[in-house]
């Protein structure tokens, strides 16, 4: 069991040091490498689910021991484990098959491949972490591998700033996750997750206990790209659309819905308000956005953002089961998405929307898989969007309910949110399948090899509603919430379905009426980050630089040259004054002695005279 | 065996030195290879201190002593200086630091051309001097090689360096010896303080004493000294152990360095030839750190209480400060200054936590910072060699002219930018867990400390973005044809250290394990 396990986390990392050492030498098999490994990891994976017969699993290695206390880290598998090893094999092996197509002219291929599978082994690290400790390690692991592959591309310019700003947002996001990890260590002493409970911290609903909750629910802000740190997703299609599509939609940003259903125990009442509030912020301005955008991957990636605060949403009011179904579902839809606009660019050489247009003809299966994506993507029935998206508001709808007053806005939001998906989607569909062809033409075209299009049906296959449930509107009596059993609501199921469906359907219709321009806010939004926070950190730190240099520094060296100074003064002193005084008495004896000389010239007589002299001086003196 | 392990590691590079000295000039081609003998033999003896150093004991071992001035002072009682050397588990960590950063730099220093016997016989002599400090138990000794150190280190400055180098190395030496005389005032009070009671009974009257382990027992004062424990005599307003402290602290801030008084770390490490710049900042820094554990907390652990929240806050705004100012840096050597004083900055608030994660960690993090800037400055001086130019903005794309060099120096950056797997992270982790934990730290002052992880990942990406990323160019175009991948002799430093960081971040135990039982019974007085 522990051998499999260890043999699943290692097999990747163990094909990304033997690919990265070999670099250029295994451009011509990398591909390969790395999809058998995926392949013999999913095999294994399967193997696990099948024998796993407790539910949750521990191992426990020493890392650390000091004489008072011992830091361990130790692996975990348990259901959640399970459904997230499978969902990253499968889709890392899509992606990685669509890569070796997409990728075919790249010169550094091996170096992509070493990543990938660096990235495989970061992510399983996340999944089958047993403690806090051990997740935040492979949470950096993930953001270096993020950070290589959107920076992939090293020469073009936007890529590589793009890649670190990924990276550091990520950062702003990691310390709160670090700190609480470090609270939790000072107050509980451990962040294994079987040893802390709900009562290891104290009363339900502590002022500390809130606070470590939200102080880790900064790694999600951070990973899962949420309100205020999702500024860095949109850039981070820069990277290649294959790595898009399994790091940026599918698995890393997912990551942090992972870690809230990990957590989900220590999450207060006050905390969850928190992260429920932040989840709609990021919900409907992710979804307000995507409307404007006219780069096809960037709408994706505001898309993402939108759907992952829906999950966050949903963790906030507790549907911790709904939110890890609307992440799997929303895996594969949205995989299939970017691997589809992947296919595209591959073909027309641009990502812009208004350059593309009746590609339907020209890529038909790419037409096919994308229409059943984003279909799931717009919440259609029969699509297993509908289902998790269902369960997800059945839920926000339950909260309100329990809730009462402004409780109510949520549903409203996350419906509002579901027409405006329906909207961008809609759009995009039209934009680049529907009308005429406004780019340049490519006789080349289409290009639709086996490599792409097998990826991408088996994603479109995934879309549709019968893999999770057999009942087309309902997914309460589905596998999946047999798996994860929940509470359901099947009262407000009937009118939730309705309305959501009647929502998507007008949010198809006006997106493919409208045409669109970008708007003030969405300007404002975009530039937060860019140029008002990146302004003023330039500025702090050339201030705080220019304080070291011109004030510090100065006054060390002024109270240098005040020393000098002060030596000269001395030295000046010395030289007139003491040296001056000895030199004084020298010249004053030298005076008297030149005066008085004449006085000892050897004639009797003048001994006389001063002789005499002398008696009188004393004779007055005594006299007087 | 091992009786004289100790003064075989202190006074072996002196002898190398020494032989240096005689071998005339016209076998210079020798002097090197000596060295990396010298050096080569000093790794070999650390290594055979940890064979045999026994982690489970927390006192000191390895212990040589010696009398060495004994004089009569009629009333004012003995004087007792001893040659008294051991090793504990703080000390042990940063001597095999030592040898490690010595031998890397003495193959650093293959490039030196002129004057090579003064060089390499100054060398040997820091090397001595260093290896002294890290293993003198009396405090006159430490002093006498803490000193000399600036000897060596001033001419190796002030003749190897670059165009400022006289400026810089004035600036050192003066520091640095404004420090020192500090550091000599509290000797000088501790001294008239501290009695070696065995002695006194012996001899029936007073033997003073400089012996460390007397001066950490409180009941070696005399009642009314100056420095005794009543903390009756005042001086300045100020009770005498508090301003002893500080005075002390002052002194091993300057060498830390702590702001406000790291500015003469920046001119040093610009001006200093490579091997140099590598020496000071992976060796020279800890000893200021050292100092603080092995003197000023020890002997003063009421102050180093009273004042825990003010040394803290210290080491934050290091970081913070150190942090900000390497973000604005162009020049790639003054940005590692400042990203070591942020470094060292979580060093002080490891020590300043008082608890066992908090100094284990300082310690771990001096070593892994050792590490790592000597990999940092010799990373510079690859590209330093190769075009007389350490400006950032004169590079961009180096990655397609020298992808080892990229690969190595990712490994440097993202080390030390704390990322998991290697062993920044484990000295971060620790030392912010032992701020968590502290009884005498807030939490919103540890909070804050991390804001230097956002920093240092913001400095660094930026940096490693500007000068390998994007299409190639460089300023000055005749460079590009200088810029080549790097050679066996700059790999050779670079792959073990870079192998080393990577080591002790999976298996941090190694330290530890070390430093574990000697930081366990340190911490006892500070309760």
């Amino acid at each position: 069991m522990l051998i499999l396990l260890l043999a699943i986390l290692f097999l990747p990392l163990l094909s990304f040091s033997f690919l990265f050492t070999l670099s250029k030498r295994a451009n011509e098999w990398a591909g390969w490498v790395a999809v058998s490994a995926t392949v013999v990891g999913l095999l294994f994976s399967v193997f696990l689910v099948k024998s796993t017969l407790t539910p949750v699993q521990t191992f426990s290695f020493e890392w650390i021991v000091l004489s008072h206390r011992s830091f361990e880290v130790s692996l975990q598998i348990d259901n959640l484990a399970l459904l997230m090893l499978l969902l990253v094999h499968l889709i890392a092996l899509l992606v990685q098959v669509f890569s070796m197509s997409y990728m075919r002219y790249d010169l550094a291929k091996a170096r992509y491949f070493a990543f990938l599978e660096l990235f495989i082994f970061s992510m399983l690290l996340i999944v089958l972490s047993g403690s806090l400790l051990l997740m935040y390690v492979g949470w950096e692991l993930v953001g270096l591998s993020s950070y290589l592959l959107i920076g992939f591309w090293v020469e073009k310019p936007r890529a590589v700033w793009a890649a670190k700003k990924a990276f550091l947002l990520n950062r702003i996001g990691d310390i709160g996750f670090l700190a609480g990890i470090l609270l939790l260590f000072g107050y509980v002493g451990t962040t294994d997750f079987t040893l802390l409970t709900d009562s290891t911290l104290g009363t339900p609903n502590s002022a500390l206990k809130t606070l470590i909750g939200l102080l880790l629910f900064g790694g999600v802000v951070g990973k899962s790209a949420q309100f205020p740190l999702s500024a860095w997703l949109p850039d981070a299609m820069e990277g290649p659309t294959p790595v898009s599509a399994l790091i940026h939609a599918a698995t890393m940003v997912a990551a942090g819905i992972f870690l809230l259903a990990r957590i989900h125990f220590l999450l207060t009442p006050d905390a969850l308000l928190v992260i429920t509030v932040i989840g709609t912020l990021t919900m409907t301005t992710g979804a307000y956005r995507a409307v404007f955008q006219d780069d096809i991957k960037k709408l994706l990636a505001f898309s993402t953002i939108s759907q992952l605060g829906l999950m966050v949403v949903g963790m906030g009011v507790g549907a911790r089961e709904a939110a890890l179904f609307h992440l799997l579902t929303h895996a594969f839809f949205k995989a299939g998405l970017f691997l589809c606009a992947g296919a595209m660019i591959h073909a027309v050489h641009t990502q812009d929307m208004r350059q593309m247009g009746g590609l339907r003809t020209k890529m038909p299966f790419t037409f096919v898989a994308y229409t059943a994506c984003g279909a799931a993507l717009a919440g259609l029935p029969f699509f297993s969007g509908f289902l998790s998206k269902d369960a997800l508001l059945v839920a926000t709808w339950a909260w309100a309910t329990a809730h009462g007053g402004w409780a109510y806005l949520l549903p409203v939001l996350c419906l509002l949110s579901a027409g405006l998906t329906a909207v961008y989607i809609a759009r995009q569909w039209k934009l680049v399948f529907l009308e005429r062809n406004r780019g340049i033409e490519r006789t080349n075209l289409p290009i639709e090899d086996n490599y792409l299009k097998i990826p991408m049906l088996v994603l479109a296959i995934l879309s549709v509603f019968v893999w999770f449930s057999w009942h087309p509107f309902e997914a309460a009596h589905g596998w999946f919430f047999r798996v994860f059993p929940t509470q359901q609501h099947p009262d407000l199921h009937l009118i939730v379905a309705i309305s959501a469906t009647l929502t998507s359907a007008l949010g198809i219709f006006i997106g493919l009426k409208i045409t669109v321009q970008e708007s003030w806010l969405s300007v404002f939004l975009a530039r937060i980050y860019d140029v008002y926070l990146t302004n003023f950190i330039q500025k702090l730190s050339r201030g705080l630089a220019y304080f070291d240099q011109y004030i510090l520094d100065t006054t060390v060296n002024g109270l240098g040259y005040l020393t000098v100074i002060f030596a000269h003064i001395v030295g000046r002193f010395d030289k007139m004054v003491i040296d001056g005084a000895v030199n004084g008495a020298a010249w004053l004896a030298g005076f008297v002695g030149n005066r008085t000389r004449s006085l000892q010239n050897g004639q009797i007589q003048s001994y006389f005279i001063a002789l005499f002299l002398g008696m009188l001086v004393l004779f007055f003196l005594i006299l007087g | 065996m091992t009786t004289y392990l100790l003064s075989f590691l202190v006074f072996l590079p002196l002898v190398g030195s020494g032989v240096i000295v005689f071998l005339p000039s016209a076998q210079k081609q020798w002097y090197k290879w000596i060295v990396l003998g010298f050096c080569a033999i000093e790794v070999l003896f650390a290594g055979i201190l940890y064979f045999y150093f026994q982690p489970n004991i927390a006192g000191y071992q390895f212990v040589e002593k010696a009398d060495w001035i004994t004089l009569s002072l009629g009333d004012l009682g003995i004087v007792s200086i001893d040659y008294l050397l051991g090793i504990d588990g703080i000390s042990l960590p940063l001597v095999m630091l030592t040898a490690v950063v010595m031998l890397v730099g003495a193959i650093s220093s293959w490039t030196i051309s002129y004057h090579e016997k003064a060089y390499f016989s100054l060398y040997l002599l820091l090397t001595t001097s260093i290896m002294g400090c890290f293993v003198a138990l009396d405090f006159f000794l430490f002093f006498l090689f803490f000193e000399f150190m600036l000897l060596p280190m001033y001419f190796l400055i002030g003749l190897w360096g670059g165009p400022r180098r006289e400026y810089a190395s004035i600036k050192f030496f003066l520091y640095t010896l404004m420090g020192s005389l500090l550091i000599l005032i509290v000797m000088i009070g501790l001294y008239l303080s501290v009695i070696d009671p065995h002695a006194s009974e012996l001899m029936g009257s007073w033997v003073h004493t400089f012996d460390l382990r007397y001066m950490t027992d409180g009941r070696n004062y005399l009642p009314d000294s100056l420095l005794s424990l009543s903390g009756e005599v005042n001086l300045f307003g100020m009770p005498s152990r508090m301003l002893a402290f500080w005075l002390l602290f002052i002194g091993f801030a300057i060498k830390l360095p702590i702001v406000p008084l790291h500015t003469w770390l920046p001119d040093a490490h610009v001006e200093a030839p490579t091997p140099v710049s590598v020496v000071l900042a992976g060796v020279l820094l800890k000893i200021g750190g050292y100092g603080l554990l092995r003197i000023a907390y020890p002997i003063f652990p009421d102050a180093a209480n009273e004042y825990a929240f003010v040394l803290a806050s210290l080491g934050v705004a290091s970081i913070i400060y150190g942090g900000f100012n390497a973000l604005a840096q162009n020049d790639l050597k003054k940005m590692i200054a400042y990203s070591s004083v942020s470094h060292m900055g979580f060093v002080v608030l490891g020590i300043g936590s008082l608890t066992a994660e908090g100094i284990n960690g300082a310690v771990y993090q001096m070593v892994s910072h050792g590490i790592l800037s000597a990999m940092l400055f010799l990373v510079v001086g690859v590209l330093y060699d190769r075009t007389h130019n350490r400006l950032i903005d004169s590079y961009r794309g180096l990655v397609g002219l020298m992808p080892v060099f990229a690969i190595i120096t990712g490994v440097a950056f993202f080390a030390s930018l704390g990322l998991p797997g290697f062993s920044g992270f484990v000295g971060e982790l620790f030392t912010l867990m032992g701020g968590f934990q502290s009884a005498v730290l807030p939490t919103w002052l540890v909070a804050l400390g991390t804001l230097g992880i956002v920093l240092a990942a913001a400095y660094f990406l930026w940096t490693f973005q500007r000068l390998f990323f994007g299409p190639l160019w460089a300023k000055n175009t005749t460079d590009l044809t200088l810029l080549s991948d790097l050679n066996f002799h700059e790999k050779i430093m670079l792959v073990p250290l870079s192998v080393l960081t990577f080591l002790l971040g999976i298996f941090p135990s190694f330290l530890f394990q070390l430093s574990d039982k000697t930081i366990a019974e340190l911490i006892k007085i500070f309760e």
